[in-house]
Formats: C-alpha cells, structure tokens, sequence
C-alpha cells in the first residue's frame, strides 16, 4: 500500500541550493537553463522585439503591458517548465478595418530551450519558438535563437527568424513559400505557415549595466511593416496603417529593475517610434512568508511509562461509556482552535480513529500532523493506533494510519520519515463504531456579505463592476446532505443587460426561441442578458447528496437552481482509489435555461448534458484531465485539460475543447479554449486559509464546448485529500 | 479572433468588500477581510516588537521567573531587534518546545537550536547531533549539520554546511563555524553541566542570529 520510492524521491529531491535560500542574484546552478531577466515586448526573456534563448526561473508567472504608437500589448506569461515558457497576449493596434478603428489580438507564444549554455566551453544555449501561432497570427512568427553568456553582465544572442522577425533582411526561403494567414474563425495552430518563407537573422546584446539597470539593443527583422502601411512586406494587406515607418532596424532599449518583482523600461523603434513598458513577476516557490506565521503546533506529549500510569496503559478505561464522550469533546475543543471540524470519532483500547473536516491548511498534510499532536495530547496511552481520516465537507476520502510511539519518536525530524512510517489508505465508507460529534448535525451556517464582480477585457469598456450584497446559507442535514443557497442583490454598477447579435435586450428576451443563424443553441453567448437585474437573484440554490458507497467510489446527485443559467438535476460517480494516480468519473444532467429576469422562471430550451472524464496525475504535479461527452449547446466532442499544480497549492492550467461544431458554426476562435490561475491566498499574506484567489481567462461569449458550471464536482471536492497529494505536501506534516 | 470578449472572473466572482456577517468560520471569510486580518496580525506584531524593545530584558526576565515556574529561556532575535521570553511547553525525549505567548515557538535539545515554529521564515528541523556532541563535551573537530526550511514552494528543503568546531578566542566561548559556498555563518555557545546555557545561533537566510540564554533550566 505505500508510495514508497516515488515519495522518498519526491520528498528527496528537493534539494534546495544555497543560491536559492539567499535570494535571486546569486546565479542559477550548473544544470538550469539558462535565465534571463530582461522581458521583451512580449513578456518573454529577450532585448526589445528579438527574443533570446533565455528562460524565467520556473514557475514564474509574469505580466507585461507594453505601449507604443505602433502597437499596445498585455502579455501573461507563465514558466510551465523549467525548460517551457508559454505566454498569451492580448494586444491592441490601429485597424482601418475595424468600425471601431482597432483591433483586440489575442495570441499565443511557446519557447522551448533545448541546449543548456556551457558555461565553461563555447557552447551556447539554444531555444526554439513560436510566436502567435494560432489563430489570425498578427504577429505570427518562428524562431531558432542562441544566447552566450560573454562575461557575467554581457550576454549576445544570435538567431533566424520567419515570418514577422523576417519583414526584412530575408536571406531566402529554405522551406519553401509561406502561405496566406488564415483569414477564418482562427483560434487553430497554423502549422502550415510555420518556418516558411523568408527567413531573417537578428542579433540582439542585453547588458546588465548595474544591478538595476540593463541596456539592450537589437537587430531586427520586424519593420513593422504592417503599421506603417507597408503593404508588400505585412503578410495581412488588411492592417495598414498610417504612422511614419522606422528609419532602420536597430532598436535600442532600457530597462529598470525596482524591488524584487518590477521592472519599467523604454524602448526605441528604428530611430523613430518610442515605447514603454512595466512587468511584474511572481514565483510559486518564492513566498513573502514561506513557513507561514500561524501559530506553532502544540507539540506532542509523550506517554508516561507504564509504571507510572498502569491504569491508562491497561485500556481499562475503555470500558468507562463516559470515557469516549469527554476525550471527544476534548479533542473536538483543540481542533476547532485548529481550524478544523472533528466530525465524528472511534475509540477502542489500543485504536483511535478521528474524521476531520480541514477548514484551514492549504497542505493537508499539515492539518493531518496537527492532529496527530493533539492527538497524542488527548488520548490515553493505551491507544497506539492513530488513524486521521478526512472528510471532504461529509466525504470520507484517506485515512492516514500511525502509530503513536512514531509520532512520539520522530517529531520535528525530516518529514519523509514520519511519511515512510505512515500508511495512507482509502477512508471506509460506514464503520460502524464512530460516532458524530455532539451538537454537530444539523449543521446551519450563513453569511451575508457584500459582494464586488468584475469583468475585464471586453474591447467597448475594458472595465465593468457591480456591487451589492448576497446572503447565502447552508444546512447539513447528515454529513453530505446539503441545502445551499445565495441571493444576490445589486446595488450598483457599470454593468449592463446586453443582449447578442446586435438586437437590444427586449427585443432579444420578446423572441421565441434562443437560437443564432446558424442554428445552434445560445448556450453562454447571451450571458449578458442575466447580467444587470436590479431585483434580487438566486445564482444558485441546490439540495445535493454527496455519498461514499464503497471504498473507492463517490457520487453526487445535486438538483436546483445548478447556476445562473441554468436549473436541473446533476449526477455524477467517481471512482478514485487514493493511492491511484487514475481516477475516473462519469456526469450526466438533465437541464433547462433559465429566464433572464424571472428568478424561478425558465427559457423554452432543455438539454442533457454530460460528460465522461478521465483524470491522471503525474510524480511531478502535472494533471491531465480529459473529458469527453455531450456539451450545453447539444454538440458532442472532448475537453483535454492540462494543470500544474504546486505543493502550496498554486494552480495554472489551460484547457481546450473541441467538438462537431464547425468552426463556422463556433464563430470566432473555432473551439472553447481558455487559461485559468488559482493562487493559495495563504501564499501571500502568510495565514493559512483553503482561499484562492485567481479565475478563468477564456472566451466567455461562445456557444460550443460550454459544459455546466455545477458546484462541487466530485474530483475538486477530494483531490486535495488524496494519498498524492497528501504527499506533495507532507514536508509540511511538522509545521 | 478580432474583438473577442475576454473576461477574468475573480474568485467565485464575488469579492466582499466591506464588513460582513455570519456564522461562518473565519477561516471562510471574505477574501479582503483575510487580508485586512493578516495586515492587522503583522501591524500587531510589530507595535508588540517596538514594546518589548522597550522594556528592559532584565526586567522582563525577573517578572517572567516570578510568574511562571517552569523552564524558561530569553530570546533575541537580531534581525528583528525583539527580545522576548518563551515558556517551555513540551518535553519530548530531550527536545524542547518553548513559546511565547502568541504561539510562537523555539524548539531546543540540550540548548541547541533545532527548530522553529511561527517566525514566517521557520526552521523546520536541524540535523546537528555530530556538531552537538563536540560542543557540550568541548572538543574541537570538523562536522556536518543539515538545516532543513519550508520554502515558497511548499516543500521541506534541506541546507548542507560543513563546521569547525573549536574553542574561540575568549575563553569559556566555543565557536561553530559553518559554510556552503558563498554562506558563512559563526554560532557561539557557553556550555554548562553538559548543555547550552547561552548561546548566539543561526536560525536561517532570513531570520539571521538568535541570542539564547537560559533563564531556568
């Protein structure tokens, strides 16, 4: 049943340098790739518009907002691997095409360096790289590029380029001609365009003239042809422009570093077009308080010898009915001040088991620790089996399984030792000994508070709020037998009822169906019509069933008010054995639109829904995801979801879906893609807490690919408890 | 995919602002209010360090034997320029966990420092009982000791440093001198009946020094 070698490897290969511990600054060790500082106007390591071999220390995440005459650019970017930078921009530059006069670009780059520098020889390190190359591809271009370190604050990179970074300067075409920019929906990889054409080389210089300050200066390819109304060099003749072109292809660049996380800088365009720019950049594993500040743990307390205490050794107190009730109250009372819910508790002579609900630490390991302490504070010392089991808000999930004079013999040592003596197993669904907590159940909770939405990005108003209040509540029948719900007040805001396809809301509510001109379903493209209600709403209001039938098997049914759109009923199995790095589910819903305005009245539009997924994770905190199935929208087809998550509980995905819509039919972008970010709250101030802050960046307004947004499907709701993920974060057992 | 409509929800897009009510646990409140909560525990941490700044260790010392009968320590620490007495709150097999009153902790085995708990920058366990042993019997000699650190990352990592141990120039004063690479650290011990009875010790990269006297063993 143990984990064994890949957990001994886990917990041993953090070996963390001492360049680490002391800050940035001290230089990477031998075996990274090599890292760059400076941020081009893509977001990504390079000098101004060239990029650079260079990679950003993993799991940086990082965002850019670049503005010139030419071009206005936002740029997240994310080191998926150490080797891997991915970025998605969204840009904004002048189109006579457009009524509005402008154009919103979203784009993606990839950068992969696959040669490491040697330091020591002449080698230099080597990356490969796509530039917005899916969808329009504005600013599409391919890139092979080489970056040597020439003294420690002088680095040069030399590279060839198609596509943009080849405008000018092409040196011929050895893979032949390049083809015409897609000029559909976009949104798919244009493989065919990669690396042909023209091709160009760029050299580029970045010298870290002080420890602030760094000087660039590139040669490069790109003239802008496009923004400058050359037409003959910009690959989409519908882009010209009329501002003045640059003088020659020389761009010169500065950029200041200011605290641990900023940088601003200016740039130069060919003698001709100035720029600014401002970054920030944050790493997972670069916490302002990495231990956390909540309070120590009670630390264990030792048995007394059997001499001392024959009577609590005997187990004889077991036969005491008033025994179990005031060691549980006890326990329950120290638990609580934990953060945590002792839910119901098994006691016999020589074997404790405890189900907690862990309302507070992002690790669960660390909540499974701190009950092990308190545990050995609590019971009497006949008890030598400890068994923490998690329940998941009513869903028992793992049980770890220790023995106490482990606890006692290896608190505060390296935490791998404690996980080598721990046995993580599945929760069993119904032992007959425990008992619930006094007073536990029913369980009532609410909360009225108020509330802020946003939404950003929308190319008319790139800011939109509202505000109000909400007050939700929550019964717990038994442990997973919930009522919920919220209502939602607004009370002000720069959010509107929109309506799509240019009609106005009335006109849109008053017709009789809820279909586009092509014929599919408006699933999500009429969102905004549920936006804006100055009377109450209901965004969600369920009674669901959360239940464990056998040892590796969980279900929901959930039927209601599922969400804002959309009411039904939601079932769902999950089959998950807490040591599999497998699990897979099935979701089926039957449901029904929701009006716009009428809180319990609906639309004439009815669905099933659902999906059959399967979940794989990975030693090293990859998760795939793929599901396939039956969208909103009718339309059948799959979602492939591909996450990295940290111990501490950072999260950063992206997904696409595909399915027999075509990419007519979908519209713009061709099929649902979209990028989410989940940051602990914890990670930042330094106070555990399960909180995240983050959200979804995706194209909100499309009908394909939409699924049901449910609460509580069964993989989130246990995931964080699993044996893996137990031990992802079990370096935090003793803390 | 011109004039594509993008839209970054935050949260469960609701973020509450303002004050709010419930009988939630606080551990589920609002984003801002877990903020706002964790600004007003740092404000108060250091409102309390300008105080015990004030007060004379002596004092503080005096008041805390008369009122506490258990072992106690006096703690320095460098960098924060705070000094406080921590109370011992748990023996287990020659470690020893002492803390202050909010919960923050030191956990000692025969003076040596080989943890601590609610700093933000905690030493999660030392690894010392070679270096241990040549200072409490007094004999000079090389050792290893290993510091182990949560990191941002939410792991456990380890810090390698190899020692001298010897005795230093003034007499009585025994040194450790550890390094790897570009780190250097010096910890200073006095020993009595077999343990550390005052000491000046390397916590960690961003605590820097403890100083550790005994106050009631």
């Amino acid at each position: 049943m143990r984990a064994h070698s890949p957990l001994t490897r886990r917990l041993l290969a953090s070996t963390l340098p001492v360049a680490l511990l002391l800050g940035p600054g001290a230089g990477p060790a031998l075996a990274d790739p090599l890292i760059g500082a400076n941020l081009n106007t893509r977001g990504l390591p390079g000098a101004i518009d060239t990029p650079t071999a260079e990679m950003m220390p993993d799991a940086t995440l990082g965002a850019t907002l670049s503005y010139s005459d030419l071009a206005r650019r936002n740029t997240l970017v994310f080191q998926a691997l150490p080797r891997l930078s991915v970025s998605l921009s969204y840009g904004r530059f002048d189109s006579l095409e457009e009524s509005r006069g402008y154009v919103w670009d979203r784009s993606f780059d990839l950068r992969y360096q696959f040669l490491d520098e040697d330091p020591t020889g002449w080698r230099p390190a080597v990356a490969i790289g796509l530039q917005d190359f899916m969808g329009t591809g504005f600013y599409s271009a391919e890139y092979l590029v080489a970056t040597k370190t020439i003294t420690p604050r002088l680095r040069v990179s030399a590279g060839l380029g198609w596509g943009r970074l080849a405008q000018d300067g092409g040196i011929g075409s050895p893979f032949g001609d390049r083809p015409g920019p897609d000029e559909e929906e976009g949104g798919k990889p244009n493989i065919d365009q990669w690396f042909k054409g023209e091709m160009a080389p760029f050299v580029n210089a970045t010298w870290q003239a002080t420890d602030k300050l760094v000087l660039t200066a590139e040669y490069s390819g790109d003239k802008y042809a496009c923004e400058t109304g050359q037409a003959e060099d910009c690959a989409r003749a519908v882009w010209v422009s009329d501002s003045d072109e640059l003088k020659n292809r020389i761009n010169l660049g500065v950029n200041y570093a200011f605290g641990d996380n900023y940088q601003i800088g200016g740039y130069l365009l060919g003698g001709q077009q100035l720029g600014v720019q401002f970054s920030v950049a944050m790493n997972a594993r670069q916490a302002p308080y990495p231990s956390g500040i909540e309070p120590a743990p009670a630390p264990v307390r030792p048995r007394a010898s059997p001499s001392a205490d024959p009577e609590g050794w005997s187990g004889a107190w077991s036969a005491d009915p008033t025994a179990q009730p005031a060691i549980q109250k006890a326990l329950s009372d120290a638990l609580d001040k934990e953060g945590q819910v002792l839910e119901s508790m098994a006691l016999s002579g020589n074997r404790a088991e405890v189900r907690i609900r862990n309302h507070r630490y992002m690790q669960h390991a660390e909540a499974v620790g701190r009950t092990a302490r308190l545990m050995t504070r609590a019971l009497p010392p006949s008890v030598e089996t400890l068994v923490i089991t998690t329940s998941a808000d009513g869903l028992p999930t793992s049980s770890v399984t220790l023995r106490r004079s482990d606890v006692e013999r290896l608190e505060n040592t390296e935490a791998s030792q404690i996980a080598n003596a721990a046995r993580i197993t599945d929760a069993e669904p119904r032992p007959g000994d425990l008992t619930y907590s006094e007073g536990l159940f029913p369980r009532f909770r609410w909360a009225l508070k108020p509330y802020l939405s946003t939404s950003l990005f929308d190319p008319d108003e790139p800011f939109r709020y509202e505000v109000g209040a909400a007050a939700s509540a929550e019964y717990e029948f038994v442990p997973g037998l919930v009522l919920e719900g919220t209502v939602r007040q607004r009370f002000f805001g720069s959010t509107e009822q929109e309506a799509p396809g240019g009609l106005s809301p009335e006109e849109y509510d008053a017709r009789d169906h809820d279909y586009d001109e092509n014929g599919v379903p408006r699933v999500r493209s009429d969102g905004r019509m549920y936006s804006a209600n100055k009377s109450p709403t209901i965004p969600r209001m369920t009674l669901s069933w959360y239940a464990k039938p056998s040892d590796t098997v969980y279900t929901r049914f959930t039927g209601g008010l599922l969400e804002r759109a959309y009411a039904g009923v939601s079932t769902e199995i999950l089959w998950y054995p807490t040591n599999s790095p497998l699990a897979v589910g099935a979701e089926l819903n039957r449901v029904r639109k929701r009006d716009f305005r009428d809180v319990f009245g609906f639309r004439d539009y009815e669905v099933t829904t659902g999906h059959v997924s399967a979940y794989y994770r990975f030693d090293n905190g990859i998760m795939t995801q793929l599901d396939v199935g039956q969208y909103l929208a009718g339309d059948v087809g799959a979602t492939l979801t591909i996450e990295r998550e940290f111990a501490n509980g950072w999260r950063i995905g992206a997904w696409a879906s595909k399915t027999d819509l075509s990419a007519e039919e979908y519209g713009e972008g061709s099929f649902d893609k979209g990028v989410s970010i989940s940051i602990p709250l914890g990670w930042g101030t330094g106070s555990p807490s399960l909180r995240r802050v983050g959200g979804d960046i995706r194209s909100l307004s499309r009908d394909g690919g939409s699924k049901l947004r449910v609460g509580g499907r069964l993989y989130d709701r246990v995931r964080d408890s699993q044996a893996d993920k137990l031990y992802q974060g079990w370096g935090r057992f003793w803390r | 995919m011109i004039g594509t409509k993008l839209r970054i929800t935050l949260g469960a897009t609701a973020l509450a602002m303002l004050a709010a009510c419930g009988n939630v646990d606080s551990e589920q409140g609002s984003i801002p209010g877990l903020i706002a909560q964790a600004v007003r525990q740092t404000a108060a941490q250091e409102k309390r360090d300008e105080v015990t700044a004030t007060v004379d260790p002596g004092e503080m010392a005096a008041t805390a034997l008369r009122v506490n009968p258990g072992p106690l320590i006096l703690v320095g620490l460098e960098s924060r320029n705070t000094t406080q007495v921590l109370a011992m709150v748990g023996e287990n097999a020659g470690q020893r966990t002492y803390m202050t009153k909010n919960e923050q902790a030191l956990i000692l085995r025969d003076g040596m420092l080989v943890g601590t708990r609610g700093l933000g920058h905690d030493l999660s366990v030392a690894e010392l009982a070679a270096s241990s042993s040549l200072i409490r019997s007094g004999q000079s000699g090389q050792t290893k000791r290993v510091m182990r650190y949560w990191t941002g990352d939410g792991l456990e990592s380890p810090l390698r440093l190899d020692c001298t141990v010897g005795a230093g120039p003034k007499p009585g004063v025994i040194l450790e001198s550890c390094e790897n690479g570009p780190l250097k650290i010096q910890n200073n011990y006095i020993v009595q009946g077999g343990r550390v009875t005052v000491s000046r010790q390397w916590i960690g990269p961003n605590l820097g020094y403890a100083t550790i006297q005994e106050l009631r063993p």
